[in-house]
Protein backbone atom coordinates (compact mmCIF):
# COMPACT_ATOMS: atom_id res chain seq x y z
CA UNK A 1 0.00 0.00 0.00
CA UNK A 2 2.87 2.47 0.99
CA UNK A 3 3.81 1.44 -2.58
CA UNK A 4 0.48 2.50 -3.80
CA UNK A 5 1.11 5.74 -2.32
CA UNK A 6 4.54 7.01 -3.63
CA UNK A 7 3.22 7.03 -7.17
CA UNK A 8 0.67 9.45 -6.03
CA UNK A 9 3.47 12.17 -4.36
CA UNK A 10 5.17 11.47 -7.88
CA UNK A 11 2.35 12.70 -9.77
CA UNK A 12 2.12 15.60 -6.95
CA UNK A 13 5.42 17.21 -8.47
CA UNK A 14 4.55 17.08 -12.05
CA UNK A 15 1.77 19.76 -11.39
CA UNK A 16 4.88 22.13 -11.16
CA UNK A 17 4.22 22.03 -15.09
CA UNK A 18 1.42 24.62 -13.89
CA UNK A 19 5.17 27.13 -13.52
CA UNK A 20 5.58 26.21 -17.12
CA UNK A 21 2.09 27.66 -17.38
CA UNK A 22 3.43 31.14 -15.71
CA UNK A 23 2.91 32.86 -18.54
CA UNK A 24 -0.95 32.07 -18.07
CA UNK A 25 -0.78 34.82 -14.96
CA UNK A 26 -1.92 36.91 -17.74
CA UNK A 27 -5.61 35.17 -17.08
CA UNK A 28 -5.32 36.31 -13.90
CA UNK A 29 -5.06 33.56 -11.01
CA UNK A 30 -2.26 30.19 -10.61
CA UNK A 31 -4.89 28.55 -9.37
CA UNK A 32 -6.82 27.01 -11.67
CA UNK A 33 -10.47 27.03 -9.27
CA UNK A 34 -10.20 30.10 -8.65
CA UNK A 35 -9.80 31.19 -12.14
CA UNK A 36 -13.10 29.60 -12.65
CA UNK A 37 -14.33 31.06 -9.77
CA UNK A 38 -13.68 34.59 -10.72
CA UNK A 39 -15.15 33.57 -14.66
CA UNK A 40 -18.43 32.83 -12.97
CA UNK A 41 -18.62 35.77 -10.58
CA UNK A 42 -18.36 38.17 -13.73
CA UNK A 43 -21.31 36.40 -15.11
CA UNK A 44 -23.33 37.22 -11.94
CA UNK A 45 -22.62 40.66 -12.16
CA UNK A 46 -23.49 40.64 -15.68
CA UNK A 47 -26.50 38.98 -15.25
CA UNK A 48 -27.65 41.60 -12.56
CA UNK A 49 -26.82 44.58 -15.55
CA UNK A 50 -28.31 42.93 -18.24
CA UNK A 51 -31.86 42.37 -15.96
CA UNK A 52 -31.22 46.40 -14.82
CA UNK A 53 -31.34 46.94 -18.50
CA UNK A 54 -34.26 44.92 -19.30
CA UNK A 55 -36.51 46.35 -16.29
CA UNK A 56 -35.82 49.98 -17.70
CA UNK A 57 -36.65 48.76 -21.33
CA UNK A 58 -39.61 47.67 -19.91
CA UNK A 59 -40.16 51.02 -18.23
CA UNK A 60 -39.61 52.84 -21.42
CA UNK A 61 -42.46 50.79 -23.76
CA UNK A 62 -44.56 50.96 -20.74
CA UNK A 63 -44.13 55.10 -20.08
CA UNK A 64 -42.95 54.56 -16.75
CA UNK A 65 -38.94 55.86 -17.87
CA UNK A 66 -37.78 59.19 -16.25
CA UNK A 67 -34.79 59.59 -17.87
CA UNK A 68 -34.14 58.13 -21.56
CA UNK A 69 -30.44 57.98 -20.65
CA UNK A 70 -30.76 55.80 -18.03
CA UNK A 71 -32.06 53.30 -20.16
CA UNK A 72 -29.66 53.63 -23.03
CA UNK A 73 -26.26 53.82 -20.36
CA UNK A 74 -28.02 50.72 -18.57
CA UNK A 75 -27.77 49.05 -21.74
CA UNK A 76 -24.25 50.68 -22.68
CA UNK A 77 -22.87 48.83 -19.32
CA UNK A 78 -24.97 45.68 -19.69
CA UNK A 79 -23.74 45.68 -23.39
CA UNK A 80 -19.27 46.34 -22.36
CA UNK A 81 -19.82 44.22 -19.25
CA UNK A 82 -20.98 41.07 -21.97
CA UNK A 83 -18.07 41.90 -23.95
CA UNK A 84 -15.44 41.93 -21.26
CA UNK A 85 -16.97 38.60 -19.80
CA UNK A 86 -16.54 37.30 -23.39
CA UNK A 87 -12.65 38.53 -23.08
CA UNK A 88 -12.34 36.91 -20.36
CA UNK A 89 -13.65 33.44 -21.03
CA UNK A 90 -11.34 33.62 -24.47
CA UNK A 91 -8.10 34.12 -22.08
CA UNK A 92 -9.66 31.28 -19.73
CA UNK A 93 -10.12 28.72 -22.82
CA UNK A 94 -7.35 30.19 -24.29
CA UNK A 95 -4.95 29.23 -21.43
CA UNK A 96 -6.59 26.12 -20.80
CA UNK A 97 -6.20 24.64 -24.40
CA UNK A 98 -3.04 25.72 -24.42
CA UNK A 99 -2.39 23.78 -21.35
CA UNK A 100 -3.91 20.86 -22.88
CA UNK A 101 -1.24 21.40 -25.86
CA UNK A 102 1.53 21.11 -23.58
CA UNK A 103 0.59 17.31 -22.76
CA UNK A 104 0.66 16.50 -25.93
CA UNK B 1 -15.17 53.64 -7.59
CA UNK B 2 -17.11 50.65 -9.35
CA UNK B 3 -16.17 49.37 -12.79
CA UNK B 4 -18.30 51.37 -14.63
CA UNK B 5 -18.16 54.53 -12.23
CA UNK B 6 -17.39 57.17 -14.91
CA UNK B 7 -20.60 56.13 -16.97
CA UNK B 8 -22.81 56.45 -13.61
CA UNK B 9 -21.16 60.11 -12.90
CA UNK B 10 -22.11 61.21 -16.24
CA UNK B 11 -25.77 60.13 -15.57
CA UNK B 12 -26.12 61.70 -12.62
CA UNK B 13 -25.26 64.67 -14.69
CA UNK B 14 -27.44 64.17 -17.25
CA UNK B 15 -30.54 64.30 -14.87
CA UNK B 16 -29.48 67.60 -13.33
CA UNK B 17 -29.57 69.23 -16.75
CA UNK B 18 -32.87 67.42 -17.31
CA UNK B 19 -34.58 68.67 -14.98
CA UNK B 20 -33.04 71.87 -15.39
CA UNK B 21 -34.48 71.58 -18.55
CA UNK B 22 -37.45 70.88 -17.16
CA UNK B 23 -37.76 73.87 -14.54
CA UNK B 24 -37.11 76.12 -17.82
CA UNK B 25 -39.40 74.66 -19.84
CA UNK B 26 -42.16 74.98 -17.30
CA UNK B 27 -41.05 78.79 -16.97
CA UNK B 28 -41.25 79.41 -20.27
CA UNK B 29 -44.47 77.57 -20.76
CA UNK B 30 -46.08 80.01 -17.80
CA UNK B 31 -44.79 83.12 -18.94
CA UNK B 32 -48.50 84.17 -19.64
CA UNK B 33 -49.52 82.85 -16.57
CA UNK B 34 -51.94 85.60 -15.32
CA UNK B 35 -53.62 85.45 -12.12
CA UNK B 36 -55.70 88.22 -10.16
CA UNK B 37 -53.90 90.42 -7.39
CA UNK B 38 -55.14 88.74 -4.66
CA UNK B 39 -53.21 85.50 -5.51
CA UNK B 40 -49.94 84.80 -5.87
CA UNK B 41 -47.98 84.89 -9.29
CA UNK B 42 -46.62 82.02 -10.66
CA UNK B 43 -42.99 81.35 -9.24
CA UNK B 44 -40.22 80.47 -11.26
CA UNK B 45 -38.74 77.56 -10.71
CA UNK B 46 -34.52 77.48 -9.91
CA UNK B 47 -33.07 73.79 -9.83
CA UNK B 48 -30.35 73.87 -7.16
CA UNK B 49 -27.26 71.41 -7.58
CA UNK B 50 -24.98 69.85 -5.29
CA UNK B 51 -22.03 67.40 -5.95
CA UNK B 52 -22.60 64.21 -4.05
CA UNK B 53 -20.49 62.99 -1.24
CA UNK B 54 -21.29 59.11 -1.20
CA UNK B 55 -20.56 56.12 -3.30
CA UNK B 56 -18.92 57.47 -6.92
CA UNK B 57 -19.39 61.07 -6.85
CA UNK B 58 -21.61 63.07 -9.39
CA UNK B 59 -24.18 65.88 -8.80
CA UNK B 60 -27.75 66.04 -8.05
CA UNK B 61 -30.66 68.14 -7.22
CA UNK B 62 -30.66 69.90 -3.83
CA UNK B 63 -33.85 71.31 -4.24
CA UNK B 64 -35.94 74.12 -6.16
CA UNK B 65 -36.17 77.25 -5.38
CA UNK B 66 -38.90 79.52 -6.13
CA UNK B 67 -38.74 82.75 -7.87
CA UNK B 68 -41.22 86.39 -6.89
CA UNK B 69 -44.44 85.80 -5.71
CA UNK B 70 -45.05 89.36 -6.12
CA UNK B 71 -44.63 88.86 -10.02
CA UNK B 72 -45.34 92.26 -12.40
CA UNK B 73 -48.62 94.09 -11.65
CA UNK B 74 -49.90 94.71 -15.19
CA UNK B 75 -52.88 97.48 -15.77
CA UNK B 76 -55.33 95.45 -17.90
CA UNK B 77 -58.83 96.43 -17.34
CA UNK B 78 -60.14 94.16 -20.47
CA UNK B 79 -58.52 91.03 -18.50
CA UNK B 80 -61.13 88.71 -16.86
CA UNK B 81 -59.29 88.47 -14.01
CA UNK B 82 -58.47 92.14 -13.07
CA UNK B 83 -59.21 93.31 -9.83
CA UNK B 84 -61.71 96.73 -9.55
CA UNK B 85 -58.61 98.75 -10.33
CA UNK B 86 -57.82 96.90 -13.73
CA UNK B 87 -54.77 94.67 -12.70
CA UNK B 88 -53.51 91.76 -12.91
CA UNK B 89 -50.19 89.59 -11.32
CA UNK B 90 -48.29 88.38 -14.10
CA UNK B 91 -45.09 86.07 -13.40
CA UNK B 92 -42.06 87.77 -13.14
CA UNK B 93 -39.94 85.98 -15.23
CA UNK B 94 -36.64 87.28 -17.52
CA UNK B 95 -37.27 86.23 -20.95
CA UNK B 96 -33.32 86.21 -21.94
CA UNK B 97 -32.53 84.90 -18.46
CA UNK B 98 -34.59 81.74 -19.40
CA UNK B 99 -32.85 81.17 -23.13
CA UNK B 100 -29.60 81.35 -21.73
CA UNK B 101 -30.64 78.80 -18.82
CA UNK B 102 -31.76 76.82 -21.89
CA UNK B 103 -28.68 76.81 -23.41
CA UNK B 104 -27.03 76.23 -20.88
CA UNK B 105 -28.84 72.86 -20.09
CA UNK B 106 -28.70 71.30 -23.36
CA UNK B 107 -24.82 72.17 -24.06
CA UNK B 108 -24.24 70.80 -20.32
CA UNK B 109 -26.62 67.73 -20.85
CA UNK B 110 -24.62 67.41 -24.62
CA UNK B 111 -21.46 67.62 -22.53
CA UNK B 112 -22.34 64.55 -20.05
CA UNK B 113 -23.60 62.54 -23.26
CA UNK B 114 -19.88 63.20 -24.67
CA UNK B 115 -18.46 61.18 -21.41
CA UNK B 116 -20.84 58.62 -21.81
CA UNK B 117 -19.72 58.15 -25.35
CA UNK B 118 -16.10 58.69 -25.17
CA UNK B 119 -16.04 56.40 -21.50
CA UNK B 120 -17.68 53.34 -24.05
CA UNK B 121 -15.36 53.90 -26.71
CA UNK B 122 -11.92 54.06 -23.93
CA UNK B 123 -14.04 51.01 -22.20
CA UNK B 124 -13.85 48.97 -26.04
CA UNK B 125 -10.49 50.17 -26.33
CA UNK B 126 -9.01 48.48 -22.77
CA UNK B 127 -10.62 45.33 -24.55
CA UNK B 128 -8.77 44.89 -27.56
CA UNK B 129 -5.51 45.10 -25.68
CA UNK B 130 -3.88 41.63 -25.86
CA UNK B 131 -5.90 41.15 -28.79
Amino acid sequence: MSFAVTPVTAVTPAVPTVDLGAPAPVAGDPAAGARFDSVLGGIDALQQLQSTSQGLAVKAVTGDLDDVHDYTIAAAEASTALELTAAVRNKAVDAFTEIMRMQA
Amino acid sequence: MTIFGALGIASTGLTVHRKWLDAVSDNLSNVNTVRSTTEDAFQARYVVAQEMTSGDGGVQVAGILLGDPEGRVVYQPDHPLADELGYVRYPDIDMSSQMTQLIMAQRGYEANAAVVDRARETYAAALQIGR
